[in-house]
């Protein structure tokens, strides 16, 4: 996937009274919002399922009053061989984590105080493009396409429940019960240690309805990780072995995610929460931590993939949330669970 | 004396973990060793050099034909032979931070 940036993006940040504190590049990881993008239009027929998304160009949304070089957002386009773009929008709320670094740095330079009000802002300048350096290795994308197959997303509606907030923008996710009843019993007996496995399953494209869905077929519990209450590490190990899984199995499935568990309980234990305090904590629903993201970008990157994390908590039997890329930004997710696994296309 | 082939360039086949990107790589140098093909390919291939700590992260290239994990010091041209696919497997957390 090549992106290309006709504007060189800043972020502008601006103290409590106004005054410009300075600008600074904008750092973004650019990469799930153009898979979003890309998925977006696969998903609804405007892009081909073996599009790589190549000839993609992100540009600025100029801001409605103040105009150029200031931005209200930016746009990831996708050039179609013979047709129109297709192009989504996204938000100046995508650099808040960069405007949040410049300020901390600020206030590191003694340029703003500590928890001063501080606002940002997107400007955009044309830049010139850049020939591409030579040398160096010659590399071609050779990823494979979506891999979905033909059938009916009312067939799987009719056979699942609704679980958590189903949002008519992301994919349709069905995961089978076998799936989260395995992914239980191996969180109870880990008894606080993190633990997880790998998602694996199938993506299934409905022509009528213009929609790419995933069912969850199984999960590959996964081995050569150490965990702690804390933390659960990924080794090169695990990864071999659960590509030995899938291949094993020879059901066509593909790799759809990862999940693992939150021993929240432990947590509350080691800061002696209050009931009542653990009841309205953050981390014992819906929390996927920077980590959690990072192992999802490193190994997971589609946009149809998805993390499942079992929230193991004092107060209430174990629950499920899921994450997935809405709109360039992994968040909370609603999905569907299956009474069994089994389907024929 | 049998007959010497000297490869300068080999091409390769390079996959993250998922097998949803891969990427062909046309003239991998001999030379070069296997930690800087996957240092040139981390960036290629788009995938993060750091962990959400800005810590490095550390892959190691799985060998398809061989079953095994490469060194990082290896060199391409004793370790790979035309057409090889390598995996590219990160040691990473998933945890509270």
């Amino acid at each position: 996937m090549t992106l290309t940036f006709p504007f060189r993006f800043a972020v502008v940040l601006f103290g409590e009274d106004g005054t410009s504190l300075g600008a600074v590049p904008a750092k973004r990881d650019w990469e799930p919002a153009h898979e979003w993008t890309r998925f977006y239009f696969q998903r609804r027929g405007q892009l081909g399922l073996d599009s790589d998304g190549s000839a993609s160009t992100v540009i600025p949304l100029w801001e409605h009053t103040l105009g150029e070089p200031y931005c209200r957002g930016y746009r990831i386009q996708i050039a179609v061989p013979g047709g129109r773009p297709v192009a989504s929008d996204f938000p100046t709320t995508h650099f808040r984590e960069c405007a949040a670094a410049v300020a901390s740095h600020l206030v590191e330079q003694k340029k703003l105080r500590e928890g001063e009000f501080y606002s940002y802002m997107l400007v955009a300048h044309p830049t010139s493009q850049e020939a591409p350096a030579s040398g160096g290795l010659t590399v071609t994308n050779a990823s494979p396409g979506v891999p979905a197959s033909d059938a009916c997303l009312q067939d799987f509606l009719h056979r699942a429940t609704p679980s958590g907030v189903i949002d008519i923008d992301d994919m349709p996710v069905f995961v089978s019960t076998q799936v989260l009843e395995q992914a239980a019993e191996q969180t109870h007996a880990e008894q606080g240690t993190e633990t997880g496995g790998i998602l694996i399953g199938k993506l299934w494209r409905d022509r009528a309805a213009g929609e790419i869905f995933a069912e969850i077929t199984a999960q590959i519990p996964a081995e050569h990780t150490s965990g702690s209450n804390a933390k659960l590490t990924f080794t090169p190990q695990t990864w071999t072995a659960a590509d030995a899984a899938l291949r094993l199995r020879r059901q066509s499935e593909v790799f759809l995610g990862y999940w693992h568990s939150h021993p929240v309980r432990e947590w509350c234990k080691g800061k002696a929460c209050a009931p009542e305090a653990q009841q309205a904590c953050h981390l014992a629903k819906d929390f996927f931590s920077a980590d959690d993201k990072a192992v999802m970008r490193a190994a997971f990157p589609r946009a149809y993939s998805i993390a499942i994390v079992a929230n193991d908590t004092a107060f209430t039997s174990l629950t499920f949330s899921m994450f997935g890329n809405r709109e360039g930004v992994t968040q909370p997710r609603g999905f569907y669970v299956l009474e069994d696994k089994t389907h024929g296309a | 004396m049998g007959n010497t082939e000297t490869t300068l360039e080999i091409p390769l086949e390079i996959s993250d973990v998922s097998g949803q990107k891969v990427f062909s790589v046309a003239n991998a140098p001999a030379g070069n060793t296997v930690g800087e093909l996957v240092h040139e390919m981390l960036g290629k291939m788009n995938l993060p050099r750091n962990d959400a700590s800005g810590a490095p992260l550390t892959y190691q290239a799985r060998l398809e034909r061989e079953g095994r994990h490469l060194n990082a010091s290896e060199r391409i041209g004793d370790a790979l032979e035309r057409g090889d696919r390598l995996t590219l497997q990160p040691n990473i957390d998933a945890g509270l931070f």
